[in-house]
């Protein structure tokens, strides 16, 4: 039984048929884009894995592969080769719809231009994941409701995202990343948009959900982000770089 | 359907595109106009004909209704057209009272036959004397043209058998020879005899337009006396012939055959010539409203050609704002939206714009079909069917138009939307 809990504070519920094991596990994922002379290897092999609760930074020059390596963890590709197993669920053959569900109920992403909807509200905005997972109108509104209060936006239901500020607006889709209870957060250059002493701030929000229990992934180039994590994989021509991966 | 069926289709987030798609109408005033302009002018084109056309419909069956409705059968006089002709047919008169009473009786579907004859006559009562058209007709005239006495009665069984000097006026005939005199009990003088008037009809109207004159006035000018009183008083007519027949059929659906049966029994009486003519007024409205078809026609094709205009406007503007939107399809699939749920959302969102034009297309359209009435002198009918079609043509048009686009955002690759710059 699916059991609706408080967002932030709760830990993710969908660990997969053991606790014990990994909530992320690549083995040897390849991704090739393109055939013969415009080949472009952006995975070559890698391997990694990561336990429910982890706090892990992906860092990379650009034209490293991270981008890649994201796109695959949120299920928004598949590998070309190897295997990619997301919460007890194997991911790597699935069609756009399967995926399409898995990204709805596993991963919740932040983006570095907040990609809110700009005519929607900010409730409207944080329920999308919840009108796709086909949860009921009410229960949608309560727990979109909920989330925004987690990240301090409880009062601004009814604005637009115009109406608020960069590191406000990013609240609002970390609320929304977080309201369909993920199994990952997955933030792709969180604080890129924003000053530093915001940024500053919704780093310190990442924290608060890791010790919450969340699993947190920071993709990102800038080590000072990346050193608020408890992991940092480091992915140079395709291939992690240092010893995180297991 | 299944509630799983119409959750894998995204109904259950048609509410939400809707939200979204009057956001975006909201956003986009002037956009959502030149976008909805050609429904606008389909639908009310369209609704206008359909309005007009309906309108000229029940005009004329209702005009038909007066004198008989759509189950009546007319027998006239017709010679025939053939130059060499036999004894045989020389010897055939044209219709007799004879051909009715066959009629009566062998036609089944025949529930009332009213032969008629006229003859000009003077007119007198007092002072007052003119020549006037009198006709000699039976007691079933009364119901065939649902015509009946205001006071007094219409004419009976006994003064056909009696050849009775016993006559009856329309509206407008009593007034003219009586005035503001009760003519019941009063004589008047046909033709030198003396005939006692025994009813008075109700007043006939029917006006196809404001100002129009009366289209049954001629009813009211009326002045009849009983068929054999004609022959026997005034004709002579041993052969008893008569004008034309009117024959009343129980059920329009049995109208061709009982045409059919009358045309055929008629020819027989006739020695095997044709000079009458069966004219089955059902039949003659289809005609008339074949003739009409191709104005009618006219007007639906340039609706349509509207229409079809208007989707590709809709479908034009909708690429080229795609590019603004790739983007947002490619969050929404990052949410977890399917491709079907993308493209149920773009249909929604194409279906609503084309739902607001032909809202805004029906209410043209009536007041266009107001207008049109009001020139033509023809009053406008507003029926459901006219919203019924606005509405049905509008999203037939957006369903159509926008399925090229919803498809095209449904394919997107999330990866890519959300590059997207």
């Amino acid at each position: 039984m699916r059991i609706s809990r408080g967002v932030v504070s709760a830990v993710p519920e969908d660990y997969g048929p053991n606790p014990a094991e990994p909530i992320i596990r690549l083995n040897d994922v390849h991704k090739v884009y393109g055939s013969g002379e415009d080949e472009v290897r952006a995975l070559q092999g890698i391997s990694l894995t990561l336990d429910p609760g982890d706090y892990v930074a992906i860092m990379g020059p650009s034209g490293s592969g991270k981008s890649t390596l994201m796109h695959i963890l949120g299920c928004l590709d598949v590998p070309t080769e190897g295997e990619y197993v997301l919460a007890g669920t194997p991911i790597s053959q699935m069609s756009a719809r399967k995926l399409a569900r898995e990204r709805n109920k596993r991963v919740g992403f932040v983006f570095q231009s907040f990609n809110l909807l700009p005519r929607a509200n900010l409730a409207r905005n944080v329920e999308l994941p919840l009108l796709y997972a086909g949860v009921g109108r009410a229960e949608r509104r309560e727990r979109a409701l909920s989330a925004l209060r987690k990240v301090g936006l409880g009062e601004r239901a009814k604005a637009l995202p115009s109406q608020l500020s960069g590191g406000q607006r990013q609240r609002v889709a970390i609320a929304r990343a977080l309201v369909n209870d993920p199994s990952i957060v997955l933030a792709d250059e969180p604080t890129g948009n924003l000053d530093s002493k915001t940024g500053q701030e919704i780093l310190a929000l990442f924290g608060e959900l890791h010790e919450q229990g969340h699993t947190v992934i920071l993709v990102t180039h800038d080590p000072n982000v990346a050193s608020r994590a408890g992991k940092i994989i480091r992915i140079v021509d395709g291939k992690v770089a240092n010893g995180a991966a297991s | 359907m299944s509630r799983r069926f119409l959750a894998h289709l995204g109904v259950p987030r048609v509410r939400e595109s809707i939200l979204d798609g009057l956001a975006d109408v909201r956003a986009h005033k002037l956009r959502t106009f030149l976008q909805t302009l050609g429904v606008i002018l389909g639908v009310a084109s369209l609704v206008a004909v359909q309005g007009l056309v309906d309108s000229g419909r029940r005009q004329a069956t209702k005009f038909f209704d007066e004198f008989g409705g759509l189950t009546k059968i007319l027998v006239v006089n017709r010679p025939s057209k053939e130059i060499l002709v036999t004894a045989q047919q020389l010897a055939s008169h044209g219709l007799t009272w004879s051909d009715a009473q066959a009629i009566r009786q062998e036609i089944p579907n025949a529930t009332l036959v009213d032969p008629i004859a006229s003859e000009e006559l003077s007119i007198r009562y007092g002072d007052y004397e003119r020549r006037n058209d009198v006709t000699g007709a039976t007691p079933d005239y009364s119901a065939v043209y649902k015509f009946y006495p205001a006071k007094g009665r219409f004419l009976i069984q006994d003064d056909m058998a009696s050849q009775a000097r016993v006559c009856v006026l329309g509206d407008t005939a009593a007034r003219r020879y009586f005035g503001n005199e009760d003519p019941v009990g009063r004589i008047l003088t046909i033709g030198e005899v003396g005939f006692r008037v025994v009813g008075v009809m109700n007043r006939k109207e029917f006006y196809f337009g404001e100002g129009d004159h009366n289209a049954l006035e001629w009813m009211n000018e009326q002045t009849f006396i009983p068929l054999t009183s004609l022959y026997a008083r005034f004709t002579g007519d041993d052969r008893k012939r008569v004008q034309y027949i009117n024959v009343i059929v129980d059920k329009v659906e049995n109208n061709p055959k009982a045409a059919a049966a009358i045309r055929a029994l008629v020819r027989r009486r006739h020695a095997g010539i044709t000079d009458f003519e069966v004219i089955n007024r059902a039949e003659r409205l289809k005609q008339r409203a074949e003739q009409n078809q191709v104005f009618d026609t006219v007007f639906l094709v340039s609706g349509i050609v509207s229409l079809l205009v208007g989707g590709i406007v809709i479908m034009n503007i909708m690429l080229a704002s795609f590019r603004e939107r790739i983007r947002e399809v490619g969050v929404r699939k990052a949410l977890g939206a399917s491709g079907i749920d993308i493209a149920m959302q773009f249909l929604v969102e194409s279906i609503l714009v084309t739902v607001i034009g032909g809202t805004v297309g029906l209410g043209l359209g009536v007041v266009f079909a107001q207008i049109i009435s009001s020139l033509v002198g023809q009053p406008a009918v507003i029926t459901p069917q006219m919203a019924v079609i606005g509405v049905s043509a509008s999203v037939t048009v957006g369903l159509v138009f926008g399925l090229y686009p919803a498809i095209k955002a449904s394919r997107l690759n999330p990866v890519e939307a959300l590059r997207y710059e």
